[in-house]
């Protein structure tokens, strides 16, 4: 009986001892925050997510360079979302079972964060996108967050624009696809309300490459000018060039896609001063130029700056935050977190998150393209004719 | 059943001679892609445990129903379709529009109407609106033979494709639709992950016992006939057309099923999982598992998860490519595949 006991006292002793020196060395050298990143890195939406990979880790290796968070590292792990649910829905749970990551970034794709966000919901882990524009986002939920402004905004700005510009009547292209079609309907909504008349109205599917029929069939409209609304580069930037050769000379706005590098080389001249609303780097932005010359020197080339930046400070709002709460699993405190952060980095100056967890405190600018002889790489063929008129 | 009983003759065979056994067993290639297959799997979940190996598990099971479905019509009737996505697609269409809860008032994108019918209604329907779908088009198909069947169901499947793109007013276009139901028996909802793997292993049982059913018939003895000559049969005074339809149709309700179940278990659908590219991959799985062999489409659906998931853990890779180059050795796995072992990992005869 004695020796049972003292037998007992000393397994217990050994056990508390264990566990000391167990939470101590968990205490003493913790690892790196863990966080992770889903994108769609192959798939339709390739573009966007290489672009916010290179962006976050370059955030990332400034981080650790400059001494990481409170003396601990900042780690990524990156799941390809590719464009879809179900995609988004395995890396997901890869990422939160296999890794047990707290805190997401992503996705690129909203179809992608539409399929994952309802999980994140309910298991409250954090997404946080930095791309993602469908306006059904802003419902998704306490957890979902986003600095991407919502296809919402975009189409509204547009339709202030063309009304600003005395256009009365319009005819609209659009690529069937989520982006695309949430800019042309919002567009849509506020230059009727306006009083403006939608004269003509074509879609078309991804990898259509001759739109020549569809536009011979708008411009018999007779409309005051042509809103394109693309997601793939190559159709935006052939629709302003096989318009232009049918002949048609009156304005043409879009979105941000048909601007892009890819889209001014197929349009070449015809694409000179087309007009796009979106939200875009302010070049009075110091911090915007420096990001910008950063990605320069890591990858050799600049595309999506917008989007960049919104990704590359996505990873600086998730290093401030994990300030704050030190530790990568409280997602709530996370959250709590991004609620309350008001922030100035590379797409603008004191943006916050409103109670839907969209962004608030960033416009869009008109930009307008510049003729050929004009265009350089620092510029991206395009200047920034100021922010978006409000009505 | 008989794969339980070849399994158990196989073990008695073991204890009684390993040494003969050996030698039997050497060069049965089938044996040791089962094994190792199913080795992998296993090894797979045990390592990686829990929560991940279910979604693992659940893909699986979507896909194998699918495979079992479309190597029915490709690898025992030897009609090469690849138009099978596109009942996918209704099958889940007709779930989300169905069971979807979604309001969408307060949302600035387009309205569709909502109809709230629980999973267990609204499963039938799609089933036999997949099924309906394929008579009208099966109909027409049965014109078609060998390499302008593939064509005419391409056409299909982008007919498909962009229907759910463009029929704004019922599958609100690229925006997708959300909040689909999840199954519920009475009070009981299956809203854990296990319990809908559970359900789908259910309803992928129920596919592989009919699908058993049907090739160990005389029906499916015709089917078979059908490929190796079909116009002998018919000089046997069978109407071939007949057959084919009905197995067309039995078929594309298998692979609506599979649709409704994917709708059901993602919640959220968008035209982006029904592109021709998925059917493509759908008819890799069932050539990669092996031609009229329901046993070779379950392994070949296993193969094909278990590569393309673990991929995500191969190591060493720089975070900014890592998607890349999980597909390329994914597509050169495929080849080598092919290459060593054009019939499949089990198949009988290769196209």
């Amino acid at each position: 009986m004695g020796i049972l006991s003292i037998r007992r006292l000393v397994g217990i002793a050994l056990l508390a001892v264990m566990a000391v020196v167990t939470v101590g060395c968990g205490e003493e050298e913790k690892g790196p925050f863990r966080i992770g990143v889903m994108e769609s890195v192959t798939g339709a939406g390739e573009t966007y997510g290489t672009v916010a990979v290179q962006a976050k880790q370059l955030a990332v290796d400034e981080i650790n360079a400059a001494g990481g968070i409170n003396g601990r590292m900042l780690e990524l792990i990156v799941e390809d979302s590719k464009c879809n649910a179900q995609d988004a829905i395995t890396a997901y749970n890869k990422l939160t079972d296999v890794d047990e990551v707290k805190i997401i970034l992503g996705t690129s794709c909203s179809g992608a964060m539409l399929g994952a966000a309802p999980l994140a919901e309910k298991e409250g882990v954090v997404m946080f996108s930095g791309l993602a524009t469908n306006p059904d986002i802003a419902e998704a939920g306490d957890y979902i967050f986003r600095t991407s402004l919502s296809d919402a905004t975009v189409g509204v700005d547009t339709g202030n624009v063309l009304w600003a510009d005395g256009i009365r009547n319009l005819a609209t292209i659009n690529e069937s696809t989520d982006y695309a079609e949430g800019v042309r309907r919002t567009t849509t909504a506020q230059f009727e309300k306006l009083g403006g008349q939608i004269v003509a109205a074509e879609s078309y599917p991804s990898d259509t490459t001759d739109f020549r029929t569809q536009l011979t069939k708008i411009l018999s409209a007779n409309p005051d000018a042509l809103h394109i609304a693309a997601q793939a580069e190559a159709s935006g930037g052939t629709i302003i060039k096989q318009v232009r050769e049918l002949g048609y000379d009156g304005p043409i706005y879009a979105d941000v896609v048909p601007i892009g590098t890819t889209a001014l080389e197929i349009a070449g001249e015809a694409a000179t001063g087309v007009k796009a609303i979106t939200p875009d780097l302010d070049p009075a932005n110091a911090k915007a130029q420096e990001v910008l010359a950063a990605f320069r020197a890591e990858y050799d080339y600049v595309t999506l700056p917008w989007f960049l930046g919104s990704a590359y400070d996505n990873v600086y709002i998730t290093a401030e935050c994990l300030k704050k709460t030190g530790d990568d699993q409280d997602a709530d405190g996370f959250r709590d977190c991004l609620y309350d952060i008001t922030w100035s980095g590379t797409i603008g100056v004191d943006y916050s998150f409103d109670e839907k967890g969209e962004v608030v405190g960033l416009s869009n600018a008109v930009l307008e393209v510049l003729p050929v002889a004009e265009r350089t790489e620092e510029n991206g063929g395009y200047r920034v004719l100021g922010a978006a008129p409000t009505n | 059943m008989s794969i339980a009983t070849g399994a158990l003759r196989n073990i008695q065979d073991v204890a009684r001679d390993p040494r003969s056994w050996w030698q039997r067993s050497k060069g049965n290639i089938e044996l040791w892609a089962n094994l190792i297959v199913i080795g992998w799997a296993l090894a797979f979940m045990l390592w990686r445990g829990g929560g991940f190996a279910i979604t693992v598990g659940s893909v699986f099971a979507i896909w194998a129903i699918l495979a079992v479905s479309l190597n029915l019509v490709v690898g025992y009737t030897g009609l090469l379709s690849v138009g099978h996505i596109g009942f996918f697609g209704i099958g889940a269409y007709a779930m989300a529009v169905l069971s979807s809860n979604a309001s969408y008032e307060q949302l600035r994108t387009e309205a569709i109407p909502t109809f709230g019918w629980p999973f267990f209604a609204a499963l039938p329907f799609s089933v036999i609106l997949a099924g309906l779908v394929a008579l009208v088009v099966g109909v027409a198909f049965n014109r078609f033979r060998d390499d302008i069947y593939v064509l005419v169901s391409f056409g299909f499947a982008v007919i498909a494709f962009t229907t759910f793109l463009s029929w704004r007013n019922l599958t609100r276009g690229a925006f997708g639709i959300h909040e689909i139901a999840r199954p519920a028996i009475g009070s009981w909802v299956f809203e854990e992950e296990l319990e809908f793997l559970a359900l789908l292993l259910v309803f992928l049982g129920l596919v592989v016992l009919i699908a058993w059913l049907i090739v160990t018939s005389s029906f499916g003895r015709v089917l078979t006939a059908i490929r190796e000559d079909e116009q002998a049969i018919a000089v046997f005074g069978y109407h071939t057309t007949h057959y084919k339809l009905a197995i067309w149709v039995i078929s594309a309700m298998m692979a609506g099923l599979a649709g409704a179940l994917l709708a059901s278990w993602s919640t959220f659908i968008d035209p982006n999982s029904f592109v021709l590219l998925e059917s493509v991959l759908l008819v890799s799985i069932v050539i990669l598992g092996g031609l009229a062999s329901i046993w070779g489409s379950l392994l070949g659906a296993l193969a094909f998860v278990m590569l393309e998931e673990g991929m995500r853990f191969v190591p060493f890779l720089p975070s900014e490519f890592i998607g890349q180059i999980r597909q390329v050795i994914l597509g050169i796995l495929l080849v080598l595949l092919m290459l060593f072992r054009p019939q499949g990992l089990v198949g009988r005869f290769k196209l």
